[in-house]
Order: C-alpha cells, then sequence, then structure tokens
C-alpha cells in the first residue's frame, strides 16, 4: 500500500534517522516509539544529596533524547546485596551508581555489561585520574566509568596544634608524637574509624601501603601497622571505642573538639565549614611510602539491560563537565576526571584542592571477585589488637592465612 | 472401630491436600533447593552464568574445615544455653509472683509483655544505645559505683550485652506460659498439703515443680528452637562484632551468604545451622506421643 509522504512527516522521519546515525546507535529495537525508561539504582538516600540527584535527573531527561529515569535509591550497605538478589530473581536496573569497592564482587559475575568498545569510540579514558579508571578495568575490560572520587587525608584542628606547639605531622613518628602532645583530658590527639565493615578497613590500608606492604605481605606489614594503631591505643593518644566508630562518628568527635587531630574524606567538608573553629587538612603522614586509599563511586550499566546503548548515552552525558561540575560541587565530591581539576568549587577551596592533590596516591581496593573476604580479615585482625585480645603480630598472622586463603581462590 | 470406605479415604486425603501443597511449596522445595546448592560450587558469577557444577561434600568440608565456623557453634550454643536459664528462671519467678492475686496484676503482667511484642530489630536499637560506653543509660547507672564499662565494644563482654538483651526480649513469652501452667495446678492439692504441715518451700518443691513439668519442659524447647536462631537481635546490636565475639551460626550464615556470596557454602552451613533444632524437634515429637498414649494402651 503507497500513501502520499507529506513534508512534515518525512524530515520527521529522516531527522530521527540522521540523529540515530550521528550517535552512532545501533539500536536493536528499532520499532521503540515514544521515550526509554531506564531504572536506575544509587545509594544517596541522604537527604543533601537530593536536590542535586533530582537536578540531574532532570537535566538527564531533558538533554538525552526520548529517556525517562526511575530512581531508587537503597542504603549503603544494601546496594551490592540488592543488586546481587536482584541478579537472581532477574530485577535489576538498567544503570547504577556503585561503590567503587563492589567491583570487585560485581566485576567477575558477568552482571555489569563490557563498556570497552564504546569507551574507545568514546575515546575519553585517558581523562580519568589512573586510580579511579584503574578501579573499572576487570579482567581487561572495562566495566564501569568513575563518577567522582575521594580519599583520606588528616584534618587538623589548628589552634589546638598551635597551643601545643605541634606543626602538622608528615611522618608516622611526628603523627604519634603530635596526638600524644594533643591528648588532654576528655580530649584525644587522633580519632579514626576502625568498625567492622567496609569503613574500618577502608581507613586501615592507608596504614597497611605506608608501611610498604599489601594485602599479599600482610604477615609482616599488618603486624607494623597495626602495632603503630596499638602503640596510638596504649598511649591513650586515641580512643579504644574507635572499634564502634563509623567515619561520620569520627567527624563528630572532632567537630565537638573531642578530638584534635581526625582521619576523614572530602564528603566532610560541607559539614566541617559550619563548625565554630579553625581546621586545616594535611596528607596523610608517612611511613615509609605516601599512600591513601580511594574511594567513590562508579557508574556501571547491567548486562541484563535492555537498553544498553540508551544507558550508555545517559552515562556519557553525565560525564560532560557542563553536567558533572554542578552535581560533584552539590554532592562536595572531587571529580574523577584530571581535566576538570580546575573548574568547580575544588578549584578555589584550599581543602578540597587538598584531597585533589592526594588522588593521583590514592589506591583503589582492588583485589578481585573474593576481596570481601580479605577485607574480613583485616578488619577483625585490627578490632582484636585494637579490644586487647590479640597482638598485632598474631593478629597479622591469622589475618594473612585468610587473606591468601580468599585471594589465592580467584 | 469401622473400617473406612475407600470413598471416605480419599475425601479425608482431599481434606489434607491443601495442607500437603503448602508444605510442599513453602517448606519442601527450598529446603531441596537448598540441599541442591550444597552439594555445587556455587559463587555469583556461577550462579548467573548457569555454570553450578555439582562437587558432592566439598562446601561441608569447607566449612567444617573452617574454625570460624566452629567457633560459631560455640558461641550458639553458648548464648542459647545462657538465654534459656536466665529467662527460664526469672519467667517463673515472676509467673510464681503473678500466680497471686495483688493490685494491678493484670496491668503489670500487660506490661511486661510489651518486652515480647517489640520488634527484635527495636529492642536491638534499644539496647545497642543504653549500652552505649559514652551515652548509654546502664553506664550512667553504673558510673558512681565506678562499674561503667564499654559492655558493647568489649569482646569479652560484648556476648553478655546481647544475651542480656534476649533475656529481656524472652521473659515475658517464659512467664505467660509457665503462669498458664500454674492455673492448671489444682489448688486443693496445696491446701491439703498445707492442712498436713507441708512447708511452702515444700510444697513448691513437691507439688509445683512436678507438675509444671510437661509445661516447662515446652517452654524451654520452644525457647531453645527460637534463640538458637536469633539473627536480628544480634545483627542489630553487634553486626557479630567486635573482632567476632557475637557471630552465632546465624550470623556466620548470612556472612557467607550475602557477604562472600559464596551460596554453595552457605548453603551447607544453613543446613548444618538446621541440625540442632531438627534434632531436638524430633526428640519432643516422639515424647509428645509418648505422653499422648494413656497407661491403658486400648483406646
Amino acid at each position: 500500500m503507497s500513501y502520499p509522504v507529506d513534508r512534515r512527516g518525512f524530515l520527521r522521519v529522516s531527522g530521527a534517522a540522521a540523529a540515530t546515525a550521528a550517535l552512532g546507535l545501533t539500536s536493536c529495537s528499532s520499532t521503540e516509539s515514544g521515550p526509554v525508561t531506564l531504572r536506575w539504582w544509587d545509594y544517596f538516600t541522604l537527604d543533601n544529596f537530593q536536590p542535586g540527584m533530582n537536578r540531574l535527573i532532570k537535566d538527564i531527561e531533558a538533554g538525552v533524547p526520548d529517556v525517562r529515569i526511575e530512581r531508587r535509591s537503597f542504603p549503603f550497605a544494601e546496594l551490592e546485596r540488592q543488586i546481587t538478589l536482584g541478579a537472581i530473581s532477574g530485577d535489576l536496573p538498567d544503570l547504577a551508581i556503585v561503590d567503587n569497592v563492589s567491583m570487585n564482587t560485581l566485576g567477575g559475575s558477568r552482571l555489569l555489561a563490557d563498556l570497552t568498545a564504546r569507551v574507545e569510540k568514546w575515546g575519553q579514558g585517558d581523562q580519568y585520574y589512573k586510580g579511579p579508571w584503574d578501579g573499572c578495568q576487570v579482567g581487561g575490560k572495562t566495566l564501569g566509568i568513575p563518577n567522582n572520587s575521594n580519599c583520606l587525608a588528616l584534618y587538623c584542628n589548628t589552634r589546638m596544634l598551635k597551643a601545643a606547639g605541634v606543626e602538622p605531622p608528615t611522618t608516622w613518628d611526628e603523627l604519634a608524637s603530635a596526638a600524644q602532645k594533643l591528648t588532654s583530658g576528655d580530649r584525644y590527639g587522633l580519632a579514626l574509624s576502625a568498625i567492622k565493615t567496609e569503613e574500618g578497613v577502608f581507613q586501615f590500608l592507608p596504614f597497611l601501603w605506608q608501611a610498604g606492604g599489601d594485602l599479599d605481605t600482610f604477615r609482616t606489614y599488618g603486624a607494623t601497622a597495626l602495632a603503630f594503631q596499638d602503640e596510638l591505643i596504649a598511649k591513650g593518644s586515641l580512643s579504644e571505642q574507635c572499634v564502634g566508630w563509623t567515619q561520620q562518628d569520627v567527624n563528630t568527635r572532632f567537630l565537638n573538639q573531642r578530638a584534635a587531630m581526625q582521619i576523614n574524606g572530602p564528603w566532610q567538608i560541607p559539614t566541617l565549614k559550619k563548625a565554630d573553629f579553625d581546621w586545616d587538612v594535611v596528607a596523610l603522614p608517612r611511613d615509609k611510602e605516601a599512600a591513601t586509599c580511594l574511594g567513590g563511586e562508579n557508574w556501571v550499566v547491567m548486562a541484563s539491560s535492555k537498553h544498553i546503548d540508551k544507558a550508555w548515552e545517559v552515562l556519557e552525558y553525565t560525564q560532560r563537565p557542563s553536567v558533572l561540575v554542578p552535581y560533584l560541587v552539590s554532592f562536595g565530591e572531587l571529580p574523577a576526571r584530571k581535566d576538570l581539576a580546575d573548574r568547580g568549587s575544588w578549584a578555589s577551596d584550599p581543602a578540597l584542592r587538598l584531597f585533589l592533590s592526594q588522588l593521583p596516591l590514592a589506591r583503589p581496593r582492588q583485589y578481585g571477585a573474593h576481596y570481601a573476604e580479605a577485607s574480613q580479615a583485616v578488619g577483625e585482625a585490627q578490632q582484636a589488637v585494637l579490644t586487647g585480645s590479640a597482638s598485632p603480630a598474631a593478629a597479622a598472622r591469622t589475618a594473612a592465612g585468610k587473606i591468601d586463603k580468599a585471594l589465592g581462590e580467584q | 472401630m469401622r473400617q473406612p470406605s475407600a470413598r471416605r479415604t480419599r475425601t479425608g486425603y482431599l481434606f489434607c491436600l491443601p495442607g500437603l501443597v503448602f508444605l510442599a511449596l513453602f517448606l519442601a522445595y527450598p529446603l531441596l533447593y537448598n540441599v541442591w546448592t550444597s552439594v555445587h560450587d556455587v559463587d555469583l558469577g556461577q550462579l548467573l552464568g548457569g555454570a553450578e557444577r555439582f562437587n558432592g561434600l566439598d562446601n561441608y568440608r569447607s566449612v567444617t574445615d573452617d574454625p570460624a565456623f566452629w567457633h560459631s557453634v560455640r558461641l550458639s550454643l553458648v548464648f542459647t544455653l545462657a538465654s534459656l536459664l536466665l529467662q527460664f528462671t526469672i519467667g517463673f519467678a515472676l509467673a510464681l509472683l503473678f500466680a497471686r492475686p495483688f493490685p494491678l496484676n493484670g496491668l503489670l503482667r500487660s506490661l511486661l509483655l510489651v518486652a515480647w511484642l517489640l520488634p527484635p530489630v527495636v529492642s536491638g536499637t534499644l539496647f545497642r544505645w543504653m549500652l552505649d560506653a559514652e551515652s548509654g543509660a546502664y553506664n550512667a547507672l553504673l558510673e558512681p559505683f565506678g562499674l561503667s564499662h564499654d559492655w558493647l565494644t568489649d569482646p569479652s563482654t560484648s556476648m553478655a550485652g546481647v544475651v542480656f538483651a534476649n533475656v529481656w526480649v524472652g521473659v515475658p513469652f517464659n512467664m505467660l506460659l509457665l503462669l498458664v501452667g500454674l492455673h492448671t495446678i489444682d489448688p486443693v492439692l496445696h491446701e491439703a498439703a498445707e492442712i498436713d504441715g507441708a512447708s511452702a518451700w515444700q510444697r513448691f518443691r513437691h507439688i509445683t515443680l512436678p507438675l509444671m513439668r510437661p509445661v516447662s519442659v515446652t517452654v524451654l524447647l520452644l525457647g531453645l528452637l527460637y534463640t538458637f536462631k536469633v539473627f536480628d537481635l544480634v545483627f542489630v546490636m553487634t553486626g557479630g562484632g567486635p573482632v567476632d565475639a557475637t557471630r552465632v551460626l546465624s550470623l556466620y550464615v548470612y556472612e557467607v551468604f550475602f557477604t562472600f556470596f559464596r551460596f554453595g557454602r552457605g548453603a551447607a552451613a544453613g543446613l548444618l545451622l538446621l541440625v540442632v533444632p531438627l534434632l531436638v524437634g524430633v526428640w519432643y515429637v516422639r515424647r509428645l506421643r509418648r505422653e499422648e498414649e494413656p497407661a491403658g494402651g486400648a483406646v
């Protein structure tokens, strides 16, 4: 059956075809009509994240043609578990923002779409810092795109350090002596998180790396790092209660001036800006090496998604400086891209600049599919030592056995 | 007794059908699936790729070779026995108290039940706060006596803290059942004993206790089945920590499943977790049967 083609209809169809061709879309469902709804999961449940998130989604729906976003957010500790259970029940999102450490578990499971070819075509991979980018490479494939990064540094209460005549510490020895000088009454010299979750391990690993070791040499260098922290507690410079503190609790201690120094991340800066005292941030003190741990989130696309192309389009859109910078600023996060180093609030804010300067040193926790078990062994060793139920050497030996077993079974 | 006709038997089976279907769907199928998983090498990748490899008893072997598993078994036994002992004793004492009439008896009894009605997540959170080292209510009370302590962050006392909370949750239930049991004892027995000159202790020892035995066994067994698999309360209060001082068996299984994503091993550990309650359950059912058989035997 033939029918006359009117001019407008012709333009509409050819325009759409041209746009499709221009975007290099090889959509499998060319018959698709109307907007595609993409399901999106993240763990940004806190109120202060909502405005930035809602703006980003509005922005995407306006800037990417024919897309609707259906967002769900889970508590931080639940997201990975939900994705895993979703994989079993077949209820998965199209794309998700996951903690960079989740790449260990999710990466080896065929859950994530392989973005290698798309990323090569896109050609912006070299704009990212090495640590965050390496964290998205699993088994030679690109399985995600770093969305933002953070790392740990040392916050100091300026007035307290001045009063005690202490310079911000740059080495372990200086840290130990500064912490001791700064401890008085119900005020501890140092606060850090040693809780039995990934948060505590995130804060412990820099010590292991600074000692010159890694998970595969935990028996030796784990003992060194554990002994150093144990010493801090023995001298009273660090509260034994830190085995129950989240990083949020640590920050509260610092805010209430119950700790003169704290190890924490840049996401605390917005809260700390409201403090009624002066503080400063310096790099984590070094021992044999300078090191800090990489945190932050990655974008991933699920292999099960029916709209991988559309999801990639959205992902690519979020990485445009005009979209990414306002989003990062509202979240108090740092870019994982070098080309944004001089753009957002982190270009002018000295505290954010310090964190940014540490990103090249920040190491990803990239240890393969069974990292969770190794991480738990590290956390338990730390708890055993700091609560006084095992010596650093014994705890490191026990943990090393578990770590080797977990990481040896790749 | 008349022999039932074939038709009546059929009708009988028909009446059993809904129950059987329910059991098959919600009990037999998950259990069998669990058994199947426990003899395969299943982790996240294999589960999704559909490449589960049969590995016989390997999962059971790696579970029983894991010192952490036996540590959890020990903790579960300690947790269960300590909880049972305390909640039964306190529950019995309270039942004896409430068995006597006194003003506000009913009101106090209902108030006690609140503990049992609260979801474990709520009571766990409450106790976590109350036992908190720095801002907890208990330490505020104990401070003047120099007895304040980091209850839940010290590995040597965290188990006591969790048992304490669990006992608080368990006492009302024990009390209620034991109170019902006390009410079934004929007061005439006590009156007769009193006339014969028996002291209160003798009456308790020779009348109350023997007559309470069947109820007590039931209460203790139900308590054991409940307590052995407690998860939520411990999970909320300590998450199994500090170190692994409160990682009872249910938390161990949860960890293998949902932190390490080793489903085969988790299924094996889960089945091993079933062993104790199952043995106890079988023993209890057989005991019930024996009790129901009257001395004469013939009906």
